[in-house]
């Protein structure tokens, strides 16, 4: 087991792709099968996917009902305007 | 607040459907974004309302078929740079005391790759204290973490969203990491979680 990655800015650029999905499939297999060898490695990976996890359980907000209401309310008064002033000027 | 100009051409009917299918679900995901760029949940409220309206005006551009989540969220971005930028809140200082910097360097510029945080660490921290970290990131890198970890847009609809190239979608993401692990591991620190 590697206690010091030698590769570890690369390794990083690389763990971040995976976690946010944008890297190949063969790239992630070989990957994680080597990060079991390397603790640099599994503990940054381990790392990023917390770091995202956290920021999905703690970062969202559900739209105010009233701002719903408003914007649909504002959409349907724009609607009654279309249909009136349309046939004003055809 | 002004009545936007009718440009709307197609069916009222068909506007209104396509309106309410592909536009109203996202509006959770909207406000959201609105909210993390704002800091202030009236500007959010603003921010969603404004955004759909000029969605709805321009809703001839949009095709259907491709992703109304990413076009409405670049309309949104456009808004919050013309409009509410420059009025918006700054992030709440009350945990972190962390003064926002102006990170005015080469984007590419490589960030430290090692910041002393651990996944142990960030599992123990309350939901306020990522927020709070997340709230005092300059509001680039907050935007992009919030469009990437959150929103899961892949590089290619944030780079569009954010008129930026790919290139630079990767190094301002790898850059806000960067700089929110940093902040993390001396605030966890400074509160002696290690």
């Amino acid at each position: 087991m590697k206690k010091n990655c030698n590769h570890q800015a690369d390794c990083l650029k690389l763990i971040q792709r995976i976690v946010d999905r944008e890297a190949s499939p063969e790239e992630e297999a070989t990957f994680l099968a080597n990060k079991e060898q390397c603790i640099p490695c599994q503990e940054g990976y381990e790392l990023e996917q917390s770091l995202r996890n956290a920021i999905k359980s703690s970062c969202s907000s559900k739209c105010p009902e009233a701002l719903f209401a408003r914007i649909k309310s504002k959409l349907f008064v724009v609607l009654i305007l279309i249909s009136i002033l349309i046939p004003l000027f055809c | 607040m002004e009545t936007p100009t009718i440009t709307v051409s197609m069916p009222q009917n068909n506007a209104q459907a396509l309106f309410e299918k592909e536009f109203m679900p996202h509006l959770d995901a909207m406000y959201n974004f609105a909210l993390r760029l704002t800091n202030d949940e009236d500007d959010a409220q603003d921010l969603v309302q404004d955004t759909c309206m000029k969605a709805f005006r321009f809703i001839d551009s949009f095709e259907p078929g491709t992703y109304a989540k990413a076009w409405l969220f670049r309309i949104l971005k456009n808004n919050f740079i013309n409009d509410y930028r420059k009025k918006s809140r700054g992030p709440s200082k009350v945990e972190f005391e962390w003064v926002e910097q102006s990170f005015s360097g080469d984007e590419d510029q490589e960030p430290a790759t090692h910041a002393d945080l651990h996944a142990e660490t960030v599992n123990e921290m309350l939901g306020d204290e990522i927020t709070a970290a997340i709230q005092a990131l300059p509001v680039d890198f907050r935007m992009i973490i919030i469009l990437c970890d959150l929103e899961e847009f892949s590089y290619e609809e944030m780079a569009r969203i954010l008129d930026i190239p790919i290139g630079t979608v990767r190094s301002r993401l790898h850059r806000a990491r960067a700089i929110l692990k940093e902040r993390l591991a001396s605030y966890a620190k400074s509160k002696g979680y290690y």
